[in-house]
């Protein structure tokens, strides 16, 4: 079913795409020097939609579900202007920290812009290994984050989620054994939270082999079956998970398409 | 200590069929949907087969527990149903006219089930599902279904859900979902949906993947056929998977009550390709009635072999041997996991069991025993029920506890 929802749309805006800028501080020199020195706390609340609060602290950032306290309140009258706000057509007002709005029309921005800039690369962009490195790393943690909104949010992924049993959902990107990065999907009474770290208790487990295997599936170009068969993407564990967490990732790709 | 199995063959083959068949073997065959984990523990295809056996393209002998998913119950190649399909393919196949031997075949179909009073032929168990539900709805002029979740009623959109790709909500949204055993929770479907469910289809037991397999409840089928019979709804038993391994007179008998309509496949005929959807005399014109036919239903190759097969089922007994062997084999791996400081839970009937190592409920530790047991010529699977054939010997069972002992083993190191 190609049918989507903006309200759904407004859960992966905040909590996925948004919700990357901490690994994108992780993996990025650049986008810790844009925050570099900046202690401050953005909340941003979707009138029928999601609510939550980025923590900006030297370098690193946290986002927390729920808009309690925060220096700067972003508020958006339904999850459109909010999904606006993201597409770069809708301009937010602030309704508290008009005096932090330096950071909002600064940092804020060039920090959104580079991340926007490894989300949606340019052939050109590509080209350069580290790049391309960052910029499919980054996309796994967009792409696991959206997992869990889509499964708790979306009408058809709720389906796929209600048959998901307790456990966590591991995904990794490794490299010859090694660990380039993971996170895992904790699945509690058909309720998902991405959690962007690794698990050593895991109930299933999707690893993709090598970062050009991994951005093949994500761009949709490679097959997972010749994956498979190749031993490129290795799956274990409560198989039954993964089916439906299979099902979420295929409208993963409606959303962020 | 047995060898442990290599497949290069297999694997070369895989890499070529992928270039011109979608996923190189698509479906439950396949080295995802069979959940082959590792991928380089499974052969990937069949050179010969013979009795209990199947030699791999890398010449790997496997004591088949999976018996094809389910068609092989006499043993591959059976002397007595390949020398009648040979017979009747030396007077004719796939004509004009059918044969009679459909009528044979029906006859003899309709003597055995006991809920039988007409029998319709087709070629694969979701032909026939689909075919029940269409009479269902047809007699009934309702529109709903009930299922019991963890149900497997074939790949028709009516039988997936909304989430999978290709299915629209409007394929399903006639589909009601009740557990499993819960007969307070289906009997409220009935308040709330009053003179609108056509029908309810389920298996005879749960025999749903990833999980321990569970038998009914003690008069659960019977409250669910009171159910149907207040409710003016059919009942039809999806006997596809579990037909003829509990009792040759249809599962529905084995647990003591009566299907409206009851669907087979897999056994009925050896691997020879015919399903068949029986049902009530009441229902015989409404089935008559429909658009429903296929270019291959009335090939008489299958009838003739389903004949042979049928009668030899009888002659020896075979739900009766296939628990029995079932039964030897549960006792033996029971047994040696044990010895070894293991839970294994073996549940379901017997002839049909399916196995989980509990000791670790994200089932990794049950998948690498499953794939040192097929690695040393034991085909296990690591996510679905099994299948007896009566060509399995205590030689067979013997060796398959020794391989089973050596696997646990190999785990442990």
């Amino acid at each position: 079913m190609r049918q989507t929802d903006a309200r759904t749309m407004s859960f992966i805006n905040l909590f996925a795409v948004l919700g990357a800028l901490p690994s994108l501080c992780e993996l990025s020199d650049e986008a810790r020097e844009i925050i570099a020195g900046k202690t401050i706390s953005l909340g941003i609340e979707v009138k029928g939609g999601p609510a939550g609060v980025l923590h900006f602290d030297n370098g690193r950032i946290t986002v927390t579900e729920g808009c309690g306290k925060c220096d700067i309140k972003l508020p958006f009258k339904n999850p459109e202007k909010f999904n606006g706000m993201i597409d770069g057509t809708v301009t937010p007002i602030p309704s508290k920290g008009f005096t932090k709005i330096g950071f909002l029309l600064g940092p804020f921005i060039k920090l959104t812009d580079l991340l926007s800039k490894y989300l949606r690369p340019g052939k050109e962009d590509l080209k350069d290994e580290q790049f391309y490195r960052t910029s499919t790393l980054l996309m796994f943690h967009v792409i696991t984050g959206a997992v869990s909104q889509i499964g708790n949010e979306d009408k058809v992924g709720k389906a796929s989620a209600s048959y998901i049993v307790d456990g966590n959902v591991r995904m990794a990107i490794t490299e010859n054994g090694e660990v380039l990065t993971a996170a895992h999907i904790a699945a509690k009474d058909h309720h998902l939270t991405t959690v962007h770290t690794d698990t050593d208790a895991p109930m299933s487990l999707m690893e993709f082999e090598g970062v050009h295997n991994a951005r093949g599936l994500f761009d949709g170009v490679a097959s997972s079956f010749t994956l498979i068969c190749d031993g490129k993407l290795r799956m274990g564990g409560m198989i039954s998970q993964l089916d439906n967490i299979n099902r979420i990732l295929d409208r993963v790709g409606l959303y962020l398409a | 200590m047995h060898p442990i199995y290599t497949f290069d063959k297999s694997m070369e083959l895989i890499r070529r069929a992928m270039n011109v068949i979608p996923a190189g073997i698509y479906g439950h065959l396949g080295p995802a949907e069979g959940c082959h984990i590792p991928i380089d523990a499974y052969p990937k295809y069949c050179d010969r087969a013979k009795g209990s056996y199947f030699w791999d393209v890398d010449g790997n002998r496997f004591i088949d527990y999976m018996c094809a998913y389910g068609p092989n119950i006499l043993g591959y190649n059976d002397p007595d149903v390949d020398e009648a399909a040979a017979r009747q393919r030396e007077k004719g196949d796939c004509t004009t006219a059918p044969s009679p031997v459909m009528i044979d075949f029906a006859d003899l179909m309709v003597d055995t089930v006991k809920s039988a009073d007409w029998a319709f032929f087709a070629k694969n168990g979701n032909d026939v599902t689909s075919l029940a539900v269409m009479t269902a709805r047809a007699h009934t002029r309702r529109k709903k279904i009930v299922f019991f979740k963890g149900y497997y009623h074939g790949v028709s959109p009516w039988t997936q859900k909304i989430d999978y790709a290709g299915i629209m909500p409007e394929d399903v949204m006639h589909n009601i979902y009740v557990d499993w055993n819960d007969a307070d929770a289906l009997r409220e479907v009935f308040e709330n949906n009053r003179g609108q469910i056509a029908a309810v289809i389920g298996q005879p037991y749960m025999h749903g993947n990833f999980a321990d397999n569970i038998l009914p409840a003690q008069a659960f089928w019977q409250t669910v056929r009171k159910l149907c019979d207040e409710n003016g709804t059919i009942l039809i038993v999806d006997d596809v998977r579990a037909g003829f391994r509990l009792d040759l007179a249809g599962s529905d008998h084995y647990f003591g009550f009566e299907a409206d309509l009851i669907c087979f496949c897999k056994a009925i005929a050896n691997g020879y390709n015919v399903s068949a959807l029986c049902g009530k005399d009441f229902l015989k014109t409404t089935v008559s009635g429909l658009s429903y036919t296929g270019s291959y239903w009335m090939s008489a190759v299958p009838f003739a072999a389903g004949i042979a097969c049928i009668e030899k089922m009888k002659r020896i007994d075979s739900p009766r041997i296939l628990i029995e062997k079932g039964e030897k084999l549960k006792t033996g791996l029971i047994e040696t996991a044990t010895k070894h400081g293991l839970d294994i839970h073996v549940s379901g009937v017997p002839s049909l069991f399916y196995l989980r190592l509990a000791d670790d409920p994200s089932l990794m530790l049950h998948q690498r025993w499953i794939s040192e047991c097929v690695r040393r010529g034991v085909y296990f699977t690591n996510h679905h029920n099994h299948f007896i054939n009566a060509a399995l010997s205590d030689e067979d069972i013997r060796e398959t506890i020794e391989i089973a002992d050596e696997a646990f083993t190999a785990i442990g190191k």
